[in-house]
Formats: structure tokens, C-alpha cells, sequence
């Protein structure tokens, strides 16, 4: 059953002079409730553009969005948006303990004590038990989009948007935050939709890899990567069909540019 | 720096100088009391409750104005921030009146206002407001719209955005524009007192001229140096309790 479904959707945004300039052209996808999907581009796509669309964030301007089966007008309570500069979506005065809590402490009947221990506890599934009196800013890299992470799961939401989340960390980190993705997907029945430039990631991650063209970009094709689950995010970029699709997706990517024909 | 540079030692200097030119008639005039006289009547004043409570009365016309100002100047400055409209329509009122130099206001408020408290405070709050409302709106154009976009996210309602968001991170350019405010204010609340009205350190001050007790003109001139001094240091003090993070993350540039 689809939970996120995008019907045609289109962006065009105000050119200096002259008509507006289209972005993103007709876009339709169906995300099925607990698949883990990535959107791979080449960069300057509009990606972002796309997801922070499906998260209610960004009005499209055709088209409709439909989370659980409803029209999306802001964002809706399914979905939350994990930013890809986890260093700009922190709160830089709230310790990180105060920056999880900020998702759930607004919510009706929420006390202050028990919003702390939910983002204590999400700070323990993302491995940061005893950091929660520290400050954003006092964290590294990946332990800052840990923080993120922790923050977007105490939502408790069924879809995650992700944009780009594993970009701005070295090389190694990424694949142990990788690892991390994979598990708490696994463990919470989540719906991911991934937003990535990274071939090896998203098909690393996904169970289905949609590919963007570049602007005004549409969707080329949708790829099943038909990988065993549960799998390890770092020993299946050792399997034969993992190199297959790697292949087969930078090909794309690289000698069409992205291009639909 | 917590041991005494050679800058202390000049302040030493100046102040023995001060002693020496009075008490060996360098300098010979009633008017130019020994430095010890003044510390003396400075001394006894303080002890008599007088100079306390001068200083206490000046200080709470000068906080209630700059609270007033302070909480004016950010309201306007973020609907400044939220309406192009507001902007264009009020924009050029605020250009014109800022240049008045405020003390130039406190005749034609006397008028209105009477001589006390409500004059006064009124001229403190004028002095906070400028800086506070020009800060309030360059901090606006700094929030990070990924933070607003987050809280957009969880369902966070706009009024909390404002309240948990918004105003935390600009806290840091309100606090900037409010330390330029404390020292214009203490100057404007105190010029304020010179000129009318029978209040605080500024009334003290005049009346003493007037009387010829150079002595306590000079402990009232001290008391306001020290005044300066201590508010500035509590407020750096404040800074890095409130918005510690600001420098911690380097966006002080």
C-alpha cells in the first residue's frame, strides 16, 4: 500500500525576467508503507526541491501530494524532514537532550520530564546515551546528525524524508551511520525516502532506487534492487548484484547526464 | 588580565596627581578639592544612605525605560522583519527621527510628560529602542530557515517558532544592540535628571555645583564613572551566560 504518493507534481520558480523557469516536470511516485526508497540525482536536480515538497514544506505548482491517503497542504503528522546540514537545523542553545525534546515537547499533555525521557531514550538508539547535557556545537560531525536522527525518531513518524543526511560526514562515519539507518529502519518498520547523489548509498540502502534527470528533472526510472534484507550495509557493496546495479545506475548518471532519453 | 597592567597604574598616577596639584596649590582653586576630600565625602554619603539611594532611584528609571524600550524595539523590528508593508510605511519615519540627538527631546517631553518618572523613563526607552529595533531586524535576516523549516516539520505552531526559535536566535544581535543602549541610557537617563526634575545622581550632581561642595560634585562625577564601569562588566557577564553558544559557534564572525 502506497503511504506517500506524488501525482504530477511540478515546480516552477520565478525567472529574473520572462516566464517562469520549470524545475521539476510532472513527477509521479508511489512509496510503499515500510519500503526504504532513495531519489538518486545528478546534483542541481532539485532533489531537495522534491522532498521538501512531499514533507508539506514547499507548495508544489501542479499537482498533489498524498501522505496516508491524504492531500498534503503543510506538513503532515506522518513524516518528518531530516535536514542535510544537521549543523543548521540544531538549535545551537539548547543542549542536545533539549534539542531531541524539542520535537515531541509542544505536543498536548506532553510534560516537560517525559519529553526529556523519550529524547533520552532516543539518544540510547542512536548511541549517544550520555551526551545529552552537551551542546550541539561540542559534538562532531556524525554525532551532530545522530542528534538529528534522534530528534526526527522521537516524532515517532512513520515516513522519514531524508535529505542528502550522510553528505557532509567523512567517508567512514558514513558508512557507520549507514549501519545505523539500516538497523533502526529494520527495528521500527519505517518508510524511508532518501535523497542522495551517492550511487553506492542508494543502492546500498534501498529497495527501490528512483532516478532524477537533470532539469527540469522527471523521474527516468524507478530500479528494484531486489537486494536480501535484512542486509549489512557494508557487506553488500561486496555482492555481485550490488556491482551490477552500481554499474548500471552510473551509467545513467554519468554517460546520459541524467537525461529521460 | 587579572593582574593590574600598566594602564592601572596610570590611573594611580592620575589620581595622586590629582592630590598633589590641589593640596600644593598647582592648582588653587575651591573648586578643585584633594582627590581624599572627595573620596571622603564620596565615603560618608555612601555610608548615609544618600549616595545608595541616589544611585538606586537613577538605576530603576533607567531599567523600567530600557525594558520598555527593549521589548518595543523587538516587537517593531519583527514586524519590520514580517511585512514588507510595515517596512515601507514606517521605515522612513524611524530614518528620520533616529538622528535626534535625545537629550533635544527632553524639553518638549517635559511638556507632556511633567518632570518625574514618566519623563525619564521615557527618554531611556527612546535611547533603547533604536539600537534594539536596527539589531532586532539584522539578527531576523540571520535565522537559519532550516531551524524555522524543522519546527515547521514536527507541527511546532507558529507562535512557539516564534518563541523557541525565532527569538532565541536572535537574542544574541538584541543583546549587542541593548549593551550600546545600556551606555547611551545611563548617559540620557542622568542628563535627563541634570535638567529637570529634583532626581537621582543627575539632580545630585547639579544641586552640588550649585552649592559650590565641589567635594560631592566630584563623588557624584566617581560614582557615575563606576557606574559605567559595572554595568558594562555585569552585561558581559550576562553575554556569556544568555548567548555563550553564539561565541562558542563562531557566528560572532
Amino acid at each position: 500500500m502506497a503511504i506517500l504518493e506524488l501525482e504530477a507534481v511540478e515546480k516552477s520558480f520565478p525567472a529574473r525576467s520572462g516566464p517562469p523557469t520549470l524545475a521539476m516536470d510532472r513527477i509521479s511516485l508511489s512509496v510503499r508503507e515500510g519500503e526504504f526508497l532513495s531519489i538518486l540525482g545528478p546534483s542541481g536536480c532539485g532533489k531537495s526541491t522534491l522532498l521538501q515538497i512531499a514533507a508539506g514544506l514547499m507548495a508544489p505548482s501542479a499537482g498533489t501530494v498524498r501522505v496516508a491517503g491524504r492531500a498534503v497542504t503543510g506538513p503532515p503528522p506522518e513524516a518528518v524532514y531530516v535536514f542535510q546540514q544537521y549543523g543548521r537545523s540544531l538549535l545551537p542553545w539548547r543542549s542536545v537532550r533539549d534539542n531531541v525534546a524539542f520535537a515531541v515537547e509542544h505536543r498536548p499533555g506532553m510534560s516537560r520530564a517525559r519529553a526529556r525521557e523519550t529524547a533520552d531514550l532516543q539518544l540510547a538508539s542512536v548511541g549517544l546515551t550520555g551526551f545529552g547535557d552537551h551542546f550541539p556545537w561540542q559534538l562532531s560531525g556524525g554525532m551532530q546528525q545522530r542528534v538529528a536522527l534522534a530528534r526526527a525518531l522521537a516524532a515517532e513518524p512513520k515516513i522519514l524524508l531524508m535529505d542528502e543526511p550522510f553528505s557532509a560526514v567523512d567517508a567512514l562515519t558514513r558508512l557507520d551511520l549507514h549501519r545505523l539507518m539500516l538497523e533502526l529502519w529494520e527495528k521500527r518498520g519505517l518508510t524511508v525516502v532518501l535523497v542522495t547523489h551517492d550511487v553506492e548509498e542508494a543502492v546500498a540502502l534501498s529497495d527501490r532506487v528512483a532516478l532524477l534527470t537533470k532539469r527540469p528533472s522527471t523521474i527516468a526510472r524507478v530500479v528494484e534492487t531486489g537486494l536480501p534484507r535484512p542486509r549489512d550495509a557494508v557487506e553488500v557493496r561486496e555482492t555481485a548484484r550490488f556491482l551490477e546495479l552500481r554499474h548500471e545506475l552510473l551509467d545513467a548518471l554519468l554517460t546520459r547526464g541524467g537525461h529521460a532519453h | 588580565m587579572r593582574r593590574p597592567t600598566s594602564g592601572f597604574w596610570l590611573v594611580l598616577a592620575l589620581f595622586l596627581l590629582w592630590e598633589v596639584s590641589a593640596r600644593t596649590g598647582m592648582v588653587d582653586s575651591p573648586n578643585w578639592p584633594p582627590f581624599s576630600q572627595v573620596l571622603a565625602a564620596l565615603a560618608r554619603d555612601t555610608l548615609s544612605g544618600e549616595i545608595p539611594l541616589l544611585v538606586g532611584s537613577t538605576l530603576a528609571r533607567m531599567f523600567a525605560g530600557l525594558a520598555a524600550g527593549t521589548v518595543v524595539g523587538v516587537a517593531v523590528g519583527l514586524l519590520f522583519g514580517a511585512s514588507r508593508l510595515a517596512t515601507r510605511v514606517l521605515g522612513p519615519t524611524v530614518e528620520l527621527v533616529r538622528p535626534i540627538p535625545i537629550p533635544a527631546i527632553i524639553p518638549p517631553l517635559v511638556l507632556f510628560l511633567g518632570l518625574d518618572n514618566g519623563m525619564k523613563i521615557t527618554i531611556a526607552a527612546v535611547t533603547a529602542f533604536f539600537p534594539v529595533l536596527t539589531n532586532t531586524a539584522q539578527g531576523l535576516r540571520a535565522v537559519e530557515a532550516d531551524q524555522l523549516a524543522m519546527a515547521r516539520t514536527f507541527g511546532v505552531p507558529a507562535w512557539r517558532r516564534l518563541f523557541l526559535v525565532t527569538l532565541p536566535a536572535i537574542l544574541p544581535y538584541v543583546m549587542a544592540g541593548l549593551r550600546v543602549a545600556l551606555a547611551l541610557a545611563l548617559v540620557t537617563t542622568v542628563v535627563a535628571e541634570m535638567i529637570a526634575g529634583e532626581q537621582g545622581v543627575g539632580h545630585y550632581l547639579v544641586l552640588m555645583q550649585f552649592a559650590g561642595r565641589a567635594e560631592e560634585m566630584y563623588a557624584a562625577v566617581l560614582v557615575l564613572a563606576l557606574l559605567g564601569y559595572a554595568l558594562n562588566r555585569g552585561f558581559l557577564w550576562l553575554e556569556r551566560r544568555l548567548i555563550g553558544w553564539f561565541f562558542a559557534t563562531g557566528r560572532d564572525g
